[in-house]
């Protein structure tokens, strides 16, 4: 299954975004964003915590909705989902 | 109008059209880019999530204060100090209720719609902090 996965602001400037990849059935939200944060090291730190958990204040969502972060490691990804991961907003 | 747009707002149509038959009142709240001793502003956004969220804010404010309009224009890109970042511009028959909407707008803005700044200055890029970590609810 195909899974688009897009970061913002400064997870976008460490990692990318609009990444494009293939995941086996089963895969997780946790697992999939922690493969590609793998890529930096910044990048994973920044996202990540010491126990390779989300950090607090990290926000993600799946097709627009928020899911918590809490329970990503067994929130599954389905083929087309498009999931972003972003800091705590800052606009107005 | 709810707009995420690069460019620049018309305020004065803005005013013009927010006066609908029964306006006793129009509060204009307009974010610009503050000269923090730095050169730009960059903006970014969601914005298949920024604009429905824009939408539903204006929902809410509209039934909650009785706004005759409403409008929400938020800038993105790269601007310039004084530049015009986040406009409002809200009618009601009443100040109390066009100002109170006003705010709501505002404050809901800043604690949930994904949309950041990075101040660029000659001393490097900083990314802005968010108010509200993790999308806490604002206090009003």
């Amino acid at each position: 299954m195909t899974i688009k996965v897009r970061f913002f602001a400064r997870f976008r400037e460490l990692l990318g975004t609009d990444i494009v990849v293939t995941a086996q059935e089963g895969t997780h939200l946790l697992g999939l964003v922690k493969k590609i944060a793998e890529k930096s090291r910044e990048g994973y730190d920044a996202i990540f915590d010491a126990k390779g958990e989300f950090r607090e204040f990290v926000i993600v969502m799946q097709n627009g909705r928020r899911v918590e972060t809490a329970t990503a490691g067994s929130t599954p990804v389905t083929d087309g989902d498009e999931i972003a991961v972003f800091p705590p907003v800052a606009g107005g | 109008m709810i707009a995420i747009q690069t460019g620049d707002v018309d305020i004065g149509a803005l005013i013009t059209g927010a006066k609908k038959k029964g306006t006793g009142a129009i509060v204009v709240f307009d974010g610009v880019v503050r000269d923090d001793d730095i050169r730009e502003m960059e903006l970014e956004a969601y914005e298949e999530v920024a604009v429905p969220e824009l939408e539903k804010i204006a929902a809410e404010a509209q039934a909650a204060y009785h706004l005759l309009s409403l409008d929400i224009i938020h800038r993105i890109g790269r601007l310039a100090i004084g530049e015009n970042i986040l406009v409002i511009v809200v009618s009601a028959g009443h100040r109390k209720e066009a100002y109170e909407g006003s705010r709501f707008i505002i404050e809901a803005i800043k604690a949930g719609v994904p949309i950041w700044k990075k101040e660029l200055s000659r001393n490097g890029d900083r990314w802005v902090l968010g108010e509200h970590p993790h999308g806490q609810k604002p206090k009003v």
